[in-house]
């Protein structure tokens, strides 16, 4: 198993299954390719980054025997190692991976953005999303956090997200229908709901909630004014009646879902019109009657009867009757009495009757002067009807607060606003009636005490606090209560409502449910109409029979949105009636949002769920792919070891708030800037600024943001930054010449291969400027948000500097989520969380059978990430080596079908890929075109060509038709050839007759707006593509042997870890080593920085390399004759015996190491004091020389190194000196050292020893190269003077000794032996590895790898790592079973051939040879069918399978002849 | 809401407004200001850079005269807002200190008076208190060093870009500036030996304020503001460029946005008269 699917976790599944073994490969996002997928060019050979990885997630994902659990987690293991059991959770990805083609439409019309991770935020992404369109597993993901608090909120739980996330992107009509999947009443709730969804809504955390409410009325009256609304289409009528009783929102939203689903309610209603509550309770200035009547009429156009005045006393007389079941909803409509003496009197009105009155447009006699009793909605609507009727003047009296008041805070608000006096803790005692008929109302103060049981604080009368006020009328609405008629038989529960089960609703008797305020006592419309709705689900499942109670409980984990630095944008308000409109007549008072309105306030929404749920991607989606009820698994799998590659995460800017980074806009990190040059990244590959996209001119780096920084607790060295910013700079310049990039360091860290010269070649050639020196603290200038920094210059001026754009070079740290990781497999991790393994044990962790690989172990570059992967692949399998081969997955095919004497018979399928091409491109037209064409027997066109029913489909026509050559038009061969190859191989055909005509990405993508000319140019295409089927040839691979044994070169520790690799991979080796001894340079290693053994070290290699039977060791011998290709290679050795043997094998490993440079400089072999560090360590360690005795040491960095002829860095002197320098103080605290420097270059965790030289007093004088010390001898004692740039001034030294830190040089006889091997070399004289970033392994001719200081300079564990990163590439090879060899290469016609050599001389492998007959040969093992040699034979003799001369010309020549 | 008070010196002199404002302001927010009884010199000026043992005792006395009061303990000036703080970071290390004879025990937290105002006393309160809205008004807020630097002593979390007076003035509707200079230096401790480099510093920042389009700089610590407010006339002569920005409390800002009737008192004091400003913005 494989944890990380980034660069480092790819190579080793790679290798992994390419050598027999079974891979699991746990990514933690949604797709593999990790941070190299977000790079947009590498150092140092400015390749594309995406380039480069694209190809490798393609064979990951083709891969037979790797298995990619993406968006999981390893949980735990269990076991040891060979026998681990390994726990995954599989979070959902809502996407069914083998339905998903990946099309896209999906995302059109997600109303979700959200920041996008891969954009670094610099871009919008939808919440169904593909992190990269690159991105393996092919396929969308959508992210979800849960529920929005305002779904789970509302009693009918709307996908209110879902339907604000609508509006804001103008979709009312899917909006409209989102909440009529819960709610028949959207335009009536957008009037008169309480809305707890808006109560909690995250927004209102920051400033105020959404205006929910307000948007659901706007969707609601935009659509149904602009006649838009579609019903639903109804179950086909399955004549099963049910009966409801009462008409109010629960009775009728029972009927409105129980009539879709096929029923045929009935709605029986008292009243003589229908609506209950929400026509007789609510007044019309809230709730105007058309649009009651609108939402009503909708239901029986659903097919629901309504009865009006119709009272229904027996419910046995209707279930006797026709009705299978009923649903009581009859809600409360009866008033309760206020308590107080003489309440009786005419004149005191009861609430309920009054506004039933009122609402039903009957005459109500009421007076000037009225009391209204009471404090809930209803009150407040008795008392604005009131003034609406007559009424001139209206006191409330409210026996609490108005902080307890029931009644909606706008609505006390408007009835505040429209004149209405509320007397607040005052309760009626007794009315009395006055001469001419006035009330006297006597009321008592009352104060609040304890909280009763709804939570609020109970009013306590004052004694004697009485006081009397004089009205015409008095209303009392202080309740309401069931009337619930005895006939009914039926049991009541507790304040006479119906008792129910409560997650059924049913009631006492078989077939009868009851719901809304019948059940619950006076409570709200949308709680009715949730009630409705689950009344309909229990009679559908009662009258099917089914569980009634089964799963009905809908249980949500609540999302929690994220507040933070959300920007305050205060809520929109809606337009209300002024006053004077209002007197005297019962039009609306609150007015609709305007269009621009309600999508601003819709914008505001928080999206707390991320998914909103909405359904929009189910509807469009053709492929049927999008499940929204997926849940988390948990995978179970047995595996023998594990790696770990969980890669970094950029350090977080923020913590070094000096640099603005958060709060300016144009302070950038270097990932973010990386996404910025790309050209598919948020600016198209324009170096832009985020505050105004304006071009950047001036731009800043400054480096070590996160790294060699105490103060933020990462005190190590990234590795990494110097040479990413370099790179960045570089490329920022090749975008825009105009661009003036500085970069601010500390040390120029250009340790790597190359980098030394690309870092001269940034200066010298690309006019980066490099400034030596942190710059404090970024400031910003308002105006034009540029960004002043302040720095030190190397004179010592202090300087102000404005710049357009400033790129913080943040370094990498272990992700929070490999802590946890660590945790639960109990492996150590060092300080800064990154993995623990020893100095010389690389990759390997604490526990057994758990291996590290990439920058979890250490900060490193991506070339060091991929030899780490390999390494740790070969640790991974040795210990299950047994198992190799068990467990691969082997395709086997149909024989292949003979079409040599067939005609061409050309199959075309032309996709549509859902609609990404058939919107621009008229596919129908372009499909019959194709049949038109000649030798096509058969075209069809398909949704997705690639989905799993269509390969069948093309099999099967291949069958029918006979079809010998098949053409796809669709989207790219990049993708997709492999598997329309796969596809015809297994109908028979061979795999090469295929084509491919791309009518996606090179024509509807890139003509969205062309639709006609795009579909001529997919007709050329597909001509063309037809055209060159037909000339297609067969090709076979056919298997060769291969000899299962490897022969490495040199004898030093790479060598020999090399050839004990191979031995425990089960595999012979034969290592050669030209000295006497092995062990090489090892030899002369005595400890190491970190204070390792690197002697017990060779001890244990040379004893292993005795006991081991499968390496056969040849010392003092060399390579005499070296000839063959991969899986075949014979060479001659020369033993030390004089004697020559022939060894056949099938790879190499070549580590033929490097020496020390012995300088010509500083008096070096002229004065005594004057050593090389390695001339130091020995002496000091045979005793040689007594540390105790020395005052004053001199150590001289660079020497030979990073200067003309030599311009590398030969990376370990820097630790060297530090090493050494460290060890005297060990022995000899009080010896002064002083280390003369150009850049120190401990990068990774040797920062830490360099702090701690400091800190013992090691003093580092940094010198300038054009200024080199200058050392002399004066009777015996060396002076040595040198310019110190930080001082600036002449410092003159006269140490004891001088010990000069030399450079690594390639073997003297590295280019000779070189090309013996024909291999190439570096201009600095190390062996060429095949790509820099990819390939830092492998020789371009297959079958060679290579290790160690050949290589380039390193330290012991990189030479032990790479050793065994060779040993992994080579048993990719070992293990084949055969090789296969043949397909598309070059092959040499020797008639036309007249040995020119010009395919010898030009092919980059060096595969072509003049052979006996003087004529060119090209093994077809060893070639690599890059064409070269074809295209540049003068006598046309040599020709490309599969890309001859008439395969090209073919499609060019019908281009012209339409 | 009943705190602590530990006014400092400046507040009965120099910065007489802030220490009236502070007061009346949180007469009107309804927090009760218990002063530290008997309370002493914090060690700050001369203490602290001559007597290392005396600058901590004299803070450490106060501490625990606050220390038996109980409660969380608010402090207007800066200066003695770090000295306090110091002394609780050196006797919550250990230290001992000299006329400090029981263990300090703490238990209370001291509080610059922003940051009180915006995390104990709370959005909701003060921007319900507003009866003028400061929309009118740009302010830079300048926070200086002391309530910020180091963050080890002060605590600050935020201390390369404070919030609090940006939160406190926005809340009460004022169109607060964003700029780089909240912290940068003003120079306070040069001003009497090398003014020449203090002036640099002050004008640095005035340039900076404008820079963002401020018309006035908010502060909260009585150094600072005599620092900014006193020497713009010197600076314009020195460099003939014109410096005339108002520098006010930020406690006579929330002042006027709570129609406090004293306010044109506090704002007489000013050497840059705020009043022009602050009518043209109709706010006094």
């Amino acid at each position: 198993m494989v944890v990380g699917g980034g660069i480092c976790g790819m190579q080793s599944a790679l290798d992994l299954a390419n050598s027999g073994f079974k891979v699991y490969l746990v990514e933690e996002t949604t797709s593999i390719g990790g941070r190299m997928a977000q790079l947009d060019k590498t150092f140092p050979t400015n390749d594309c980054s995406m380039c480069m990885i694209s190809p490798k997630l393609i064979e990951v994902e083709k891969h037979l025997n790797i298995e990619i659990i993406s968006n999981a987690q390893l949980m735990a293991l269990e076991g040891e190692e060979g026998n681990f059991k390994a726990r995954v959770l599989k979070r959902p990805r809502f996407i069914d991976l083998a339905k998903c083609s990946a099309c896209g439409d999906c995302v059109d019309v997600c109303p979700v953005q959200l920041p996008s991770e891969f954009e670094q935020g610099l871009a919008k992404r939808k919440a169904i999303y593909k992190r990269y369109p690159q991105a393996i597993p092919n396929a969308l993901a959508i992210s979800k956090r849960g529920t929005s608090p305002c779904t789970i909120a509302c009693p009918a739980h709307i996908s209110v997200q879902g339907y604000v996330a609508l509006i804001a992107q103008g979709k009312y009509r899917e909006a409209l229908n989102l909440i009529r999947e819960e709610n028949p009443f959207p335009a009536v709730c957008g009037r008169v709901c309480v809305h707890p969804c808006e109560t909690s809504c995250m927004r209102g955390k920051v400033d105020e909630p959404i205006a929910i409410c307000h948007l659901k009325r706007f969707a609601a009256d935009e659509v149904m004014q602009a006649g838009e609304l579609s019903l639903p289409e109804r179950a086909p009528n399955n004549n099963r009646k049910v009966a409801i009783v009462g008409s109010g929102p629960a009775g009728l939203t029972a009927a409105h879902y129980l009539a879709l689903w096929g029923y045929q309610p009935t709605v029986f209603e008292a009243l003589s019109q229908a609506g209950g509550m929400m026509r007789v309770g609510i007044p019309a200035y809230r709730l105007p009657r058309d649009i009651l009547d609108a939402e009503i009429k909708l239901i029986e156009d659903m097919g629901v009867e309504i009865k009006t005045s119709h009272r229904v006393n027996s419910l046995d007389k209707l279930l006797s009757s026709d009705y299978e079941a009923i649903f009581i909803a009859t809600g409360a409509h009866k008033g309760v009495k206020i308590g107080a003496k003489g309440e009786d009197n005419p004149a005191v009105i009861d609430g309920v009757d009054f506004l039933r009155k009122v609402n039903l447009g009957e005459k109500v006699k009421i007076g000037k002067n009225i009391a209204v009793i009471g404090g809930g909605n209803a009150a407040i609507d008795c008392a604005r009807s009131a003034l609406r009727t007559g009424t001139e003047k209206v006191t409330i009296i409210y026996r609490r607060t108005r902080d307890e008041m029931p009644a909606a805070p706008e609505e006390v608000e408007a009835a505040l606003h429209e004149g209405i006096n509320i007397i607040f803790l005052a309760a009626p005692s007794e009315i009395r009636e006055k001469k001419g008929g006035r009330l006297e109302l006597e009321c008592i103060k009352m104060e609040l005490g304890e909280p009763d049981a709804s939570g609020r604080r109970r009013p306590v009368p004052v004694p004697g606090s009485e006081f009397v006020m004089e009205f015409d009328n008095i209303i009392s609405s202080i309740g309401q209560a069931t009337d619930i008629p005895t006939g009914f038989k039926i049991q009541l529960g507790k304040g006479d409502v119906i008792q129910v089960n409560s997650k059924t609703l049913a009631t006492s008797k078989q077939g009868v449910f009851a719901g809304g305020d019948v059940i619950t006592g006076p409570k709200y419309v949308i709680e009715a109409i949730a009630a409705g709705k689950e009344a309909a689900i229990s009679i559908d499942r009662y009258l099917k029979g089914e569980d009634l109670e089964a799963g009905r409980e809908r249980i949500f984990t609540e999302a929690e949105g994220n507040i933070e630095g959300v920007e305050k944008r205060p809520r929109h308000q809606i337009p209300m009636t002024s006053i004077a409109e209002r007197k005297g007549n019962f039009s609306e008072v609150a007015l609709n949002f305007t269009e621009e309105q309600a999508r601003a306030e819709a914008e505001r929404c928080l999206s707390c769920g991320i998914c909103s749920e909405c359904y929009q991607c189910v509807a469009v989606c053709q492929a049927k792919a999008i499940d929204h009820n997926m849940r988390t698994e948990e995978l179970e799998v047995e595996v023998g070891s594990v790696i770990l590659a969980p890669g970094f995460e950029p350090f977080d800017a923020r913590l070094k708030g000096e640099f603005g980074y958060g709060r300016m806009p144009n302070v950038v990190t270097s990932m973010e800037f990386e996404r910025i040059l790309s050209a598919s990244g948020p600016f198209q590959g324009q170096v832009l600024r985020p505050s105004d996209g304006r071009h950047a001119v001036k731009i800043a780096w400054i480096q070590c943001v996160g790294s060699r920084d105490e103060t933020c607790g990462r005190d190590y060295c990234s590795s990494v930054c110097c040479m990413y910013a370099t790179k960045e700079a570089i490329i920022a310049r090749e975008h825009s010449s105009d661009i003036q990039p500085t970069i601010f360091y500390n040390d120029m860290r250009a340790f790597g291969k190359g980098f030394e010269r690309y870092f001269e070649s940034a200066k010298n050639h690309f006019g980066v400027r490099y400034a030596r020196g942190i710059v404090s603290a970024v400031k910003e200038l308002q105006q034009s948000n540029n960004l002043l920094l302040e720095y030190g210059t190397e004179d010592g001026q202090k300087v102000q500097e404005e710049f357009d754009m400033v790129v913080l070079s943040v370094g990498l740290v272990p992700s929070p989520s490999t802590k946890d990781l660590a945790e639960r497999l109990s492996i150590d991790l060092d300080r800064f969380g990154f993995c623990k393994t020893d100095e010389l044990k690389p990759n390997i962790t604490s526990r057994p059978g758990i291996y590290v690989a990439g920058t979890f172990e250490a900060p490193m570059d991506i070339p060091e990430s991929v030899m780490n992967a390999s390494s740790a692949a070969a640790l991974a399998s040795e210990g299950i080596a047994a198992a190799r081969g068990t467990m691969v997955t082997e395709k086997e095919y149909p024989p292949e079908m003979d079409i040599n004497q067939q005609e061409p018979r050309v199959g075309v399928f032309v996709c549509r890929c859902g609609s990404n091409i058939a919107r621009v491109v008229d596919v129908p037209t372009l499909t019959e075109y194709a049949s038109t064409l000649p030798n096509v027997v058969h075209a069809e066109e398909n949704l997705y060509t690639c989905s799993t029913d269509t390969q069948k489909r093309i099999i099967d026509a291949i069958n029918e038709k006979g079809i010998n050559r098949v053409v796809v038009a669709s989207c790219s061969p990049r993708t997709h050839e492999p598997l329309f190859r796969e596809t015809i191989r297994e109908a028979g055909l061979n795999k090469f007759l295929f084509e491919m005509a791309n009518i996606r990405d090179q024509c509807s993508w890139v003509h969205a707006t062309h639709p006609q000319e795009a579909t001529d140019k997919a007709k050329d295409l597909v001509r063309m593509a037809v055209a060159r089927a037909v000339t297609l040839e067969p090709l076979h691979m056919s298997p060769a042997p291969l000899t299962r044994s490897g022969l490495v070169i040199g004898g030093g520790l790479a060598g020999m870890t090399a050839a004990l690799g191979l031995a425990s991979q089960g595999f012979e080796a034969v290592l050669v080593e030209r000295e006497k001894e092995l062990g090489g340079n090892l030899r002369n290693i005595y400890y190491t920085l970190e204070g390792s053994d690197p002697r017990a070290l060779l001890a244990s290699l040379l004893e292993q390399i005795e006991k081991e039977p499968r390496v056969k060791v040849y010392k003092g011998a060399a390579i005499k004759d070296f000839a063959g290709y991969v899986g075949n290679y014979k060479t001659v050795i020369a033993t030390s015996e004089g004697k020559t043997e022939e060894i056949q094998h099938g790879v190499v490993i070549l580590a033929t190491g490097a020496t020390e440079y012995k300088p010509a400089e500083y008096r070096y072999g002229e004065s005594k004091g004057v050593l090389t560090q390695h001339e130091f360590e020995e002496m000091l360690i045979s005793g040689k020389l007594d540390a105790k005795k020395l005052d004053s040491v001199a150590m001289i960095q660079c020497v030979g190194s990073r200067e003309e002829d030599h311009m590398y860095c030969s990376r370990i002197c820097c630790s060297q000196a530090i090493k050494n320098a460290l060890k005297i103080k060990d022995i000899n605290p009080d010896a002064e050292i002083y280390i003369l420097y150009r850049d120190i270059r401990t990068y990774a965790m040797k920062e830490l020893k360099y702090r701690e030289a400091r800190d013992r007093g090691v003093t580092f004088i940094r010198y300038d190269v054009n200024r080199k010390p200058a050392v002399d001898e004066e009777d015996g004692k060396l002076k040595v003077a040198v310019f110190d740039t930080v001082l600036n001034r002449d410092i003159l030294l006269a140490p004891d000794l001088l010990i000069l830190s030399s450079a690594v040089r390639p073997q003297p006889d590295a280019t000779e032996f070189a090309s013996k091997l024909k291999l190439p070399l570096t201009q600095d004289g190390f062996y060429m590895e095949a790509h820099m970033k990819l390939r830092p392994l492998d020789f371009v001719n297959e079958g060679m790898f290579l290790c160690g200081l050949a290589h380039a300079p390193k330290f012991i564990s990189e030479s032990i790592t790479q050793a065994k990163g060779a040993v992994s590439r080579a048993v990719t090879i070992l293990s084949k079973p055969h090789l296969m060899v043949g397909g598309i290469i070059s092959v040499v016609d020797p008639e036309n051939c007249v040995g020119c050599l010009t395919c010898v001389r030009s092919c980059p492998f060096g595969v072509p040879k003049i052979n006996a007959e003087g004529v060119a040969y090209i093994e077809a093992a060893a070639c690599q069918g890059c064409g070269i040699c074809a295209s540049l034979c003068p006598r046309k003799a040599i020709k490309v399978q599969h890309y001859a001369d008439r395969q090209i010309t073919a499609k060019s020549s019908v281009i012209c002849s339409v | 809401m009943k705190v602590s008070y530990y006014p400092g010196c400046s507040l009965d002199g120099t910065a007489r407004e802030y220490g009236e404002s502070v007061e009346m302001v949180c007469r009107e927010l309804g927090v009760e200001l218990e002063e530290l009884e008997d309370w002493s010199c914090c060690g700050s000026s001369s203490a602290h850079v001559s007597n290392d043992m005396l600058a901590v005792s004299l803070a450490a006395r106060n501490l625990e005269i606050a220390a038996s009061a109980g409660m969380d303990l608010v402090v207007p000036c800066a200066a003695c807002y770090q000295r306090l703080k110091v002394a609780e970071k050196e006797l919550a290390a250990g230290k001992k200190v000299e006329g400090v004879s029981k263990k300090f025990q703490g238990g209370f937290k001291i509080k610059h008076i922003a940051d009180f105002f915006w995390e104990n006393v709370g959005e909701q309160l003060i921007s319900s208190k507003a009866k003028k809205n400061l929309s009118t008004l740009s302010p830079v807020c300048y926070y200086g060093c002391l309530t910020a630097r180091p963050p080890r002593v002060t605590d600050a979390r935020n201390p390369e870009n404070p919030q609090s007076m940006d939160n406190v003035l926005q809340s009460l509707g004022a169109n607060v500036k964003k700029w780089s200079y909240k912290t940068d230096c003003c120079g306070g401790s040069l001003i009497l030996t090398r003014p020449d480099i203090a002036w640099k510093l002050v004008q640095k920042i005035m340039d900076m304020a404008t820079e963002a389009g401020a018309d006035c700089i908010a502060v909260s610590c009585p150094m600072c503001m005599t620092n900014l407010d006193s020497t713009q006339k010197e600076i314009s002569r020195n460099t003939g460029k014109e410096y005339h920005i108002p520098i006010l409390y930020v406690t006579e800002l929330m002042g006027i946005s709570f129609e406090i009737l004293s306010v044109k008192k506090w704002l007489r004091r000013h050497t840059v008269d705020p009043q022009p400003l602050l009518s043209r913005a109709g706010l006094i």
